[in-house]
């Protein structure tokens, strides 16, 4: 063993923290003053935890105001000064602060005008380093002396300087105001000059050009158009360039206009190309490694045939490959699993072959992971592929090993976790098997009930949403077991929520409750029909239709029970006093909404079903109201032909994905007109009967 | 490059003809070889490429004025040389302000060099057994890295393994106080530097040189010809037939 050495030498104790700050002094001399500064530069650069302490310490205050004071013509001073207040606000949210709240960036600022080549440097990179950080302030570009000042940046001829410009662009423009203001004062062209540039200049380009272009239909055909094509030429030929990072750029800044102007990017080539490239540049170590994932999930989000292309290049088997490694960085994952996410949010087939990889299990694993981003995408890529309706139906997806530590996740906080989890839960307890009660053992029974009474209208939306979803087709002692830990009294108050969508999720959540005979009947009717009343009422006042459509079919499966439950739908629904009221009925028949028709039509045929004693009384309730010659004036309704129907839906494709809702839509008429019928069947039974 | 496209049409063209093996005389060849023009400039770039990555300062001078070709600042080359130098005499600390002074977003932006160039320093510590110091500084200095990172925190496990042992030199961790852990560290330095400036980290000849290899692989499957064995003669060698 090397022999040891004397204890901690005098010079290791002058270097501490605390000690050099009394240095930073502004009455020192010179010399002490630079030697003290360039210690702590030192000290900090690529160290977080020197950064943190020296800031506790109050250090930025007093480097930024040796920077106030000092002469132009200190040189050293000038450039070690803005060096350490550069390294204190690169990578630690705390020091951008510190920095900022100290009034550095007038001083920063000023350094760019100096003649000095490496003053200019220290100062634009510090300024870089603050522009790099969400905490920077934004950039006003609707001022035109700010302008001015930007363009000037952008065409100096200081390397540092014009990637502070970039830099300046790519923080601060997010509306689309700020891009049209940006391209009309010229940027785009010099952005696309810099490409030329060197490296730096390069990326520093591509990052704003994004900025500018992303969202923006108008600005991205400017761009197009520039130069005739010459400037996505250029971006498009960067994405075979020698650096990882330039590949990566072009390749967002490309994808940015695809998600937007998505003619720009119809050819099947460059598309695969993209993906490859992606696909490849996922094993690049460091920043380019973890954002490429992101990208991926961007170019494939909400896109089929993309979905379906990086599908036939493999891209999910690569994905998932990386899942398998270790020592896989937080921010990495977290893309992976978004991408995955993505890749598996509409396609059976991808979810098919994720599952046969064996990667739900890696996935239910960073369910647990230190990083709550990563728990978050973690749910999220759960979600999709949960939607796979036949190892949903199957119950694959109801484990012990999964759903446990999707109940933990439900403790929260971030918001932002608990509704993921949500989501996914929700998806997960819709299934056909007795199993649902694995979930209700663990505990996520309580935690969801727990969440349906939060302050969060998203957290209550989301709870009742998987409550409802477990409700779903489940066996009454799993019925009874719900209700008795939900209360009447809280699904009461969740039925006459301030948000419709949470009131439309209870009502759905009733809806469930009812279906399934007599004995699920009787639950809304316990307490005095607390429950029942509520959803009377809401049926009565609400205002949207999608409240009066889960309200409608909450009566609609009631009536299918006993006389007394028909009954009760009959006072909820028409008006005791007949001093010419309207019924809801006929309100809901005659309006536009074919899903509330459709709904409201179901209850009719069930409250009028010929098999039950008290029916033909209802009949001539009902008609009295109006309601049978409205059912019947329906039949000649020519919006509801089916034909009709098909060829005004015809007309209104343009695109595959809509054949689903296109189908929908006939389906929802079909249903609609074979209701109307059996409504008039039934009441001309008792017509019959009566005459 | 167009020596590179030359051989691959030729390749080509080969292939097209037959299956068996072509025998291409020296004179043949020489004659091919002829008819391939290549500019002056672009050698000289070359070269000058070579020198400025490799840091060879004042050979890149004295070829400027020879050749007149356009470089890169000379002054970077020398600090860059400096803090390769510094590093491979173990000066790390001494390296290290040089890089912050020749641009401090360097080290700010780049953990794993970061932490190597730190890990070394620990290494020149315990080499010249330094150890109360030494411990302070992986405690102080590097354990928090080891937090951040998981694969930092193995590789300085490793690194102060080498206390635990009496014989360092034939320790399982004993590669690391190797000269050519310093050389490892000094080059990834060097790269850093060199993407900095927005300067290709590798010079081109050596790749150069690398393509030839591999097109003359290639074209030994398909023809006998004068063939270049020793880079560094380049001597056309007559082929075995």
């Amino acid at each position: 063993m090397p022999t040891s050495s004397s204890a901690s030498t005098p010079a290791a104790t002058a270097n501490r923290p605390e000690f050099l700050i009394s240095y930073l002094k502004s009455e020192q001399q010179g010399e002490v003053k630079l030697k003290t500064l360039r210690e702590v530069k030192n000290q900090i650069i690529g160290n977080r935890t020197k950064k943190i302490s020296y800031i506790k310490l109050g250090a930025v205050p007093k480097i930024v105001e040796i920077l106030a004071s000092a002469h132009d013509s200190d040189l050293s001073i000038l450039v070690q000064s803005a060096a350490t207040i550069g390294s204190f606000a690169c990578g630690v949210d705390a020091g951008v602060k510190a920095v900022l709240d100290s009034g550095a960036f007038p001083h920063l600022i000023r350094l760019l005008s100096h003649s000095d080549d490496k003053v200019v440097d220290a100062g634009a990179r510090s300024l870089k380093m603050i522009f790099q950080s969400k905490l920077a302030p934004k950039y006003d570009f609707h001022k035109d002396e700010n302008m001015t000042f930007l363009l000037s940046l952008l065409n100096s001829e200081n390397e540092n300087v014009t990637e502070l410009g970039a830099s300046i662009i790519t923080h601060s423009c997010e509306t689309s105001g700020e891009q049209k203001a940006l391209c009309e004062a010229g940027t785009l062209r010099r952005l696309v000059m810099l490409l030329e540039g060197s490296l730096n200049q390069r990326e520093a380009s591509l990052d704003s050009l994004a900025a500018i272009i992303k969202n923006n239909p108008e600005v991205i055909s400017k761009f197009v158009g520039l130069d005739s094509g010459r400037a996505l030429k250029s971006v498009t030929e960067l994405m075979k360039d020698r650096y990882p990072r330039t590949r990566l750029l072009a390749s967002v800044c490309l994808i940015v206009i695809g998600r937007t102007s998505p003619c720009y990017l119809q050819d099947i080539g460059l598309r695969t190309k993209l993906i490859m490239l992606l696909i490849e540049l996922l094993e690049e170590p460091g920043r380019v490694g973890d954002e490429v994932p992101f990208a991926l999930a961007g170019l494939i989000a909400d896109n089929e045939d993309l979905q379906k292309l990086a599908f036939e290049v493999n891209a999910l088997d690569k994905l998932c490959n990386f899942l398998h490694r270790d020592m896989i960085l937080a921010k990495q994952l977290e893309g992976l699993l978004l991408a995955i996410a993505e890749l598996c949010s509409r396609l059976e087939i991808c979810r098919e072959r994720f599952l046969s990889l064996q990667a739900l299990k890696l996935v239910t694993s960073t369910l647990t992971h230190d990083c709550a981003e990563v728990r978050t995408a973690a749910c999220i890529c759960m979600q999709s592929v949960t939607r796979s309706v036949k190892n949903l139906s199957a119950g694959h997806f109801l484990t012990d090993t999964m759903v446990t530590p999707l109940v933990q996740l439900l403790h929260g906080p971030p918001i932002s976790l608990q509704v993921a989890a949500l989501k996914t839960i929700s998806n997960v307890v819709v299934n056909f098997t007795n199993r649902k009660s694995i979930f209700i053992q663990c505990g996520g029974l309580k935690e969801l009930v727990q969440l349906s009474k939060s302050m969060d209208s998203t957290l209550r939306l989301n709870s009742v949403w998987a409550l409802r979803n477990l409700m779903f087709l489940t066996e009454n002692s799993n019925k009874e077991r719900i209700l008795l830990e939900l209360t009447a009294s809280t699904l009461t108050s969740l039925i006459c929520d301030p948000e419709p969508f949470v009131q439309e999720q209870a009502l759905a959540l009733v809806r469930n409750l009812v279906d399934g005979g007599i004995n699920s009947i009787e639950h809304v009717f316990i307490e005095g029909g607390v429950v029942v009343n509520a959803v009377g009422r809401q049926v009565r006042s609400a205002s949207k239709s999608e409240v009066c459509i889960q309200g409608m079919y909450v009566f609609s499966n009631i009536s299918t029970g006993s006389e007394l439950h028909k009954e009760a739908v009959m006072h909820q629904l028409l008006p005791e006093a007949d001093g010419g009221a309207q019924s809801v009925i006929m309100k809901f028949l005659q309006c536009s909404d074919n899903q509330l028709r459709v709904a409201t039509i179901w209850c009719v045929v069930n409250l009028t079903y010929p098999g039950s004693p008290g029916s033909s009384a209802r009949v001539t309730r009902l008609r009295d109201y109006g309601i049978i010659s409205q059912v019947k004036s329906m039949v000649n309704d020519p919006c509801l032909d089916a034909k009709v129907v098909i060829v005004h839906v015809l007309k209104s494709i343009h695109h595959s994905s809509c054949i689903i809702s296109v189908l929908r839509t006939i389906i929802q008429h079909v249903v609609l007109q074979f209701r109307v019928k059996t409504v008039l069947e039934q009441c001309t039974v008792f017509s019959d009967a009566a005459a | 490059m167009s020596l590179f496209r030359i051989f691959i049409s030729q390749l080509a063209e080969i292939e097209n003809m037959s299956t068996s093996k072509k025998v291409i005389t020296r004179e043949e060849w020489e004659k091919k070889l002829n008819e391939v023009k290549i500019r002056k400039e672009d050698m000289n770039k070359l070269v000058m490429n070579f020198l400025v990555t490799e840091g060879y300062v004042e050979a890149a001078e004295r070829f400027k004025m020879e050749s007149g070709t356009e470089h890169i600042d000379l002054a970077t080359i020398t600090d860059r040389m400096a803090v390769k130098k510094a590093v491979q005499c173990g000066n790390v600390e001494d390296a290290i302000e040089k890089v912050n002074d020749l641009n401090p977003e360097i080290l700010d932006t780049n953990p794993q060099l970061f932490f190597h160039l730190q890990q070394q320093r620990l290494i020149e510590l315990i080499r010249n057994g330094k150890v109360e110091e030494a411990l302070e500084f992986a405690q102080e200095e590097l354990a928090p890295r080891g937090e951040e990172n998981q694969s930092f925190l193995e590789e300085l496990e490793r690194t102060v393994a080498l206390l635990a042992f009496e014989d360092v030199n034939n320790c399982p961790v004993g590669e690391l106080l190797d000269i050519s852990q310093r050389l490892k560290t000094a080059s990834e330095v060097n790269a850093a530097i060199l993407t900095s400036q927005s300067h290709e980290k590798d010079p081109k000849l050596p790749s150069l040189l690398k393509m030839l290899i591999w097109a003359q692989n290639q074209l030994d499957e398909k023809a006998a010809y004068p063939r270049i064995n020793d880079l560094s003669t380049a001597v056309l060698e007559d082929p075995a037939v």
